[in-house]
């Protein structure tokens, strides 16, 4: 560690409060050779601070995350659903610690990529060689009129785990029977495609056993919407006439809200919601269009092999931010990611040429709590793409028995806990 | 040439073709491996139910890839994952998990089941191909002691199923399992499940 950067740590860890200093005394194992500043400790940024550590310990990495400790998104529907406490969706960045990694909480402000540097807010800076960048989503606060921070309280988004679940969770259980639940489902491309269609499942699931007369419906900005055939299949199988589902061709985008009222507005209705779950827009994360990282479609450009950002040198975007060819925003995308970024990264640190990229994604959706579902992609970099492997990945098949549907449902149980053990152990 | 010299050279000549599978043309071993680990654990050493691969052999890793490629082996959503890599891929990927070291995976099991697995275990002549306690004694034979439960239940449930593609060198499994109840196929995984 350099005198610098140890002074600067110690700068921050007094202004932007410490996770700790746990882990493999730096000093003791003579010059660092590079210094990684990650951003975000989610399921891209855990990721590569991790795969960065295991590919070269003579990188010193500092993870800058500004939560105390991070909640999954993925199985957070199970939450709404009464089956799963948000505790079993926390984790702590105790054993990235024990890989090496200095864990830091604190919101960044902005990357300063002509001084190479990372700001804290409330001061500190952190010097970098190299910059991961994976913040997860922002919402577009401008896109439906009246949706702005202060109506998530009425109309939660959901969309990020933690309390705005829990405040979803407690409408919907204190909604009367023969209430209506609305979930307006957002435009491509958005975090987790096929996320409002299982919280659809998840929220179903609740109320047929709690309040068998209510109804479950989606305004959808989209005419179509991933594993479409799988979910209204399962709906229907499990729930009957519950879920209704509104095309964005047959007046289904939300266009404008009332949170006072409970009100949805699209182009020719009002609708009345007794709980409205609103999952906006989307666009890249705000510590990336801060640090000028985004492009007018607001997501971040990348070269696809590496994932440095098309706007700076020596800045790499990953996750649900970047623009990543075929790969969807999810987290087992983020976590693929997450690992070719790391290689990338070690590879420069020690004048390699980095190896031929392979990514992956693998998502399951749970219909009920004995029913997966899942979609798989192979993914190889192809004339400045990530496109899929052709003849590889797909859905579940539709006519799948019940055995297997409770095998799927198993399996994704299996990867949330092996993809948080890879992020978090 | 002395006899040290020889074997430096010999030396040399084996790390030369132990470092061989990892490079396969300009396959990178890790590369491709960290893919499995969202799903398969860190290395291969899952935390359940998806199988434990960190430290299966690598013939056997290779051959469970390349049926689950060619779809003559039933899975879920391996053989959708498998047609995505190509055969030296493969060949990395099972280098890469055999050379990590096998670590039982951690699971709540029933020792009753268990105990009357062990029996089942000992009566059928489980052992003859699968060794005293399931730990596998060729690397052709895939390594049960310590493995998931409840996969190793699927794939029996899977050998039993006569629709369900099972490959050649495992036939000898679907008249073994099919002779079995649901209850004993289940205590058979319990037992091989406990040996940690």
């Amino acid at each position: 560690m350099s005198q610098l950067n140890r002074r600067s740590f110690i700068k921050l860890a007094g202004s932007a409060g410490l996770l700790g200093l746990a882990g493999p005394p730096l000093l003791a194992h003579g010059a660092t050779k590079a210094r990684v500043v990650v951003i975000g400790g989610g399921y891209g940024g855990a990721i590569a601070a991790k795969y960065l550590r295991l590919a070269d310990a003579g990188i010193e990495v500092t993870l800058v995350e500004k939560d105390p400790a991070f909640v999954s998104c993925p199985l957070s529907n199970e939450v709404l659903a009464g089956d799963r406490s948000i505790d079993s969706l926390t984790f702590g960045f105790d054993g990235l610690e024990g890989h090496g990694v200095k864990a830091v909480q604190g919101e960044v402000s902005e990357i300063d990529a002509a001084n190479r540097e990372v700001k804290i807010k409330g001061g500190g800076t952190l010097p970098y060689d190299y910059v991961v960048v994976s913040p997860g989503v922002d919402f577009r606060w401008d896109a439906i009129d009246g949706y702005d921070q202060a109506a998530t309280e009425a109309m939660p988004h959901a969309w990020k785990a933690g309390p705005q679940t829990l405040l979803l969770r407690k409408q919907i259980e204190a909604m009367a029977d023969g209430g209506t639940v609305f979930i307006t489902a957002p435009p491509n491309p958005f975090r987790c495609p096929p996320g409002p269609y299982e919280r659809a499942a998840q929220i179903a699931h609740y109320l047929t056993r709690h309040k068998p007369k209510s109804k479950v419906i989606i305004l959808d900005h989209k005419t179509r919407f991933s594993k479409q055939g799988l979910f209204t299949a399962g709906w229907k199988r499990h729930y009957g006439d519950m879920i209704s589902w509104v095309s964005g061709a047959e007046d289904g985008k939300v266009l404008a809200v009332d949170p006072k009222k409970g009100v949805l507005i699209t182009d020719f209705s009002e609708h009345k919601a007794d709980v409205a779950n609103v999952i906006p827009p989307q666009r890249a994360g705000a510590v990336a269009t801060r640090s000028g990282l985004v492009d007018d479609s607001g997501w971040c450009p990348v070269d696809q092999r590496t994932f440095e950002s098309s706007i700076h040198k020596d800045v790499f975007v990953i996750g649900d931010s970047c623009v990543a060819g075929a790969m969807p925003k999810s987290g087992y995308a983020a976590n693929s990611q997450g690992k070719v970024c790391a290689a990338v990264i070690a590879a420069r640190v020690n004048g390699r040429e980095p190896p031929e990229p392979s990514y992956v994604n693998t998502c399951y959706s749970l219909l009920a709590p004995d029913h997966g579902i899942s979609v798989a992609a192979v993914y190889r970099y192809e004339d400045g793409n990530i496109v899929a492997v052709e003849g590889a990945g797909g859905l579940s098949p539709s006519d799948a028995s019940a055995e297997i549907q409770q095998r799927e449902a198993v399996y994704q149980r299996s990867w949330f806990r092996n993809v948080t053990a890879d992020m978090f152990t | 040439m002395n006899t040290r010299n020889l074997l430096r050279l010999f030396t040399a000549a084996a790390l030369l073709l132990a470092a061989v599978p990892a490079m396969a043309g300009d396959v990178d071993a890790a590369m491709v491996s960290n893919t499995c680990a969202g799903c398969h654990g860190t290395h291969g050493e899952s935390v359940g139910a998806a199988p434990v691969i960190a430290g299966m052999s690598e013939p056997y890793l290779k051959s469970a890839m390349m049926d689950y490629k060619e779809g003559t082996r039933y899975s879920t959503i391996m053989g959708r994952i498998a047609r995505g890599y190509s055969d030296e891929e493969i060949e990395a990927m099972a280098g890469f998990f055999a050379a990590q070291t096998w670590t039982p995976g951690k699971q709540e099991l029933d020792a009753e089941l268990a105990g009357k697995g062990g029996a089942l275990h000992a009566d059928k002549g489980c052992a003859m191909c699968h060794g005293p306690v399931g730990t596998a004694p060729s690397p052709t034979v895939p390594n049960l002691a310590g493995q998931f439960a409840e996969y190793l239940y699927y794939q029996m449930r899977d050998y039993a199923n006569p629709h369900a593609a099972i490959p050649t060198t495992a036939m000898v499994m679907r008249p073994m399992c099919q002779n079995l109840s649901d209850e004993e196929l289940m205590s058979l995984a319990h037992f091989y499940a406990s040996q940690q």
